[in-house]
């Protein structure tokens, strides 16, 4: 599903390129839950960005699909590819089903007007996350484990075969973390979904996912 | 918000802002009522004088309104706002060098040409601004450090205009600060054919953002990955926002609060994040703030000219203090 090759990644500043990591290889799979392991400022984050496009690769390819991620179109990528990041959304009237409803944004005319259909995907998205419940509040009154389901609920309205969660577990208790991992692992053995995320948390990432790859320093990368 | 509970509300508004409209166009140093319509002073007063001050009254507020909605959503900071973050100075600025430099303008019936200039300047010094607090606000995330930036950023344009007026002569001066005290009075019907329509594009346009202005409320990170060109949005919000200050700032002089109290005022009153609702209530609410202050301005000083920006710094400053206090609510 995603097959990374040579991949250098990191900033371009001014013309001059700034490499944080380079001699990336992978190849990630559906349903796989990959966790992304290395201390701080190796370049975790760095790496989802460019995969995510949000960044481009200083040099190699990413393939999504067999197909260079460059040439998706920004419309074509939100539709494959959805992100969760550990900064806080809040503020502006924002309520829950306002934030998983821009899960819809690649789907919906340019005035935002959701279809009927839109609205049962995010229904149902709120109902696999437990939180139609809680869908009229505003985001600022939810927990911190809320707001993160309230941001996978989005990625689930995305309907994109790919997620990729960047510390999803840096505000939550010890619960919070195992029912969080307990979801993510449902939606990849359930729904095939490949699901990227990075963690410090090394004992939970041992318990649910199949597959990680370690960035060490000098360029090392271990994948088992 | 349901679609009824918003055709309901903006109906409401539509309402509201009819009747003011009314008074704004009745009341002034001769109350209209007192007037016979077949009487050749009614249809002057009314068409020379009243309906032009009605209809900037409503471009002016709704303009700065929606403005200072595109800018806190933009920025994600709810205390963004054409005034605060110094884009009224910048255009104030480069009006006050396009006054100086053209010596023959007059603010009040100056020829098409010279106030097409003077627009121009003013359109030029809004963007300039903008897209200064844009990259600050690129480089700093910090809320605090780009609202601070805003504002010393006015201090030093307020500064440059006042060298700009001690350099001027006695009629340049004189003009000029009259400008600057704020007043939808000034225009006539020959100009709002002017304005009119660059006013009905920039809303018009405005109108084709809601998606991905909905989408950069999560964060740029997200609106990105949900397929929003940030970059494209980002210059367009700066042209339209320029656009409208630049216009309502070159006829109506620098018109304080209104940019940042009004939509701060609908989110707290509109329990909605859409851009599609709060657009329409931003215009709406806008238009009727400053018609009240109009109408409030001719009601307390029917023999002088009360400057209209006394009258919205009066009810906009509460407003932004009340946001102060009450941060931790929704309106960013």
């Amino acid at each position: 599903m995603i097959e990374i090759t040579n991949l250098e990644i990191g900033y371009k500043s001014k013309g001059k390129h700034n490499s944080v990591f380079k001699g990336i290889n992978l190849q990630l799979h559906a349903g796989d839950l990959v966790g992304l392991i290395g201390d701080n400022g190796i370049g975790k984050s760095t790496l989802l960005k460019t995969i995510t496009g949000n960044l481009e690769p200083l040099s190699g390819d990413i393939k999504i699909n067999n197909k260079n991620s460059s040439q998706f179109t920004a419309q074509q990528l939100a539709q494959l590819l959805s992100i969760v990041v550990t900064e806080k959304i809040g503020g502006f009237n924002l309520t829950v089903w306002d934030i998983v409803a821009s899960g819809r944004t690649p789907y919906i005319n340019i005035f935002g007007k959701l279809t009927s259909e839109d609205e049962t995907i995010i229904t149902k998205a709120l109902e696999q996350l437990n939180l139609l419940p809680l869908k009229d509040k505003l985001i600022d009154e939810l927990s911190d484990g809320q707001r993160q389901k309230v941001m996978i609920a989005k990625s689930l309205a995305q309907q994109t075969p790919i997620i990729v969660l960047d510390e999803p577990t840096a505000f939550l208790d010890h619960t919070s973390k195992h029912h969080l991992f307990a979801t993510l692992k449902q939606l990849c053995t359930e729904q095939g979904k490949l699901i990227i995320v990075s963690s410090h948390d090394l004992e939970l990432m041992k318990t649910y996912i199949n597959k990680s790859v370690t960035m060490k320093e000098n360029n090392n990368i271990e994948v088992k | 918000m349901s679609k009824s509970k918003f055709i309901f509300t903006t109906l409401m508004l539509l309402l509201v802002l009819a009747v003011l409209a009314i008074c704004d166009l009745c009341f002034g140093s001769t109350n209209l009522f007192s007037i016979e319509t077949s009487n050749p002073m009614f249809s002057s007063i009314l068409y020379d004088i009243r309906l032009p001050k009605t209809l900037t009254s409503i471009i002016a507020g709704s303009g700065l309104a929606l403005c200072g909605l595109l800018m806190q959503s933009l920025f994600r900071n709810p205390l963004a706002g054409p005034y605060v973050l110094g884009v009224s100075s910048g255009s104030s600025l480069f009006v006050a060098i396009a006054t100086m430099m053209i010596s023959s303008i007059h603010v009040s019936g100056f020829f098409i040409m010279g106030k097409s200039i003077v627009t121009l300047f003013s359109i030029m010094g809004a963007f300039f601004v903008t897209l200064i607090i844009l990259l600050i606000s690129r480089k700093n995330k910090s809320n605090v450090t780009v609202l601070l930036v805003g504002l010393m950023l006015g201090q030093i344009l307020s500064a440059l205009q006042g060298l700009i007026e001690y350099m001027s002569n006695a009629d340049n001066l004189k003009t000029f600060v009259m400008w600057g005290m704020g007043s939808v009075g000034s225009t006539t019907l020959q100009d709002l054919y002017f304005v009119i329509p660059i006013f009905a594009i920039t809303i018009v346009a405005s109108f084709f953002f809601i998606k991905p202005l909905n989408a950069i409320l999560l964060n740029e990170q997200y609106a990105q990955n949900l397929g929003v060109n940030v970059n494209a949005l980002r210059l367009s919000i700066i042209i339209i926002s320029a656009v409208l200050v630049g216009l309502i700032t070159a006829f109506c002089g620098p018109i304080a609060f209104v940019g940042i109290s009004v939509p701060i005022a609908s989110r707290l009153f509109f329990k909605t994040s859409h851009h599609l609702h709060q657009m329409t209530f931003c215009l709406l609410l806008g238009a009727c703030v400053v018609l009240t202050a109009d109408v409030i301005c001719q009601v307390l000083s029917s023999q002088f000219m009360l400057p209209i920006n006394t009258v919205t710094t009066l009810i906009g400053s509460p407003v932004v203090i009340y946001l102060l206090f009450k941060s931790k609510l929704s309106v960013g």
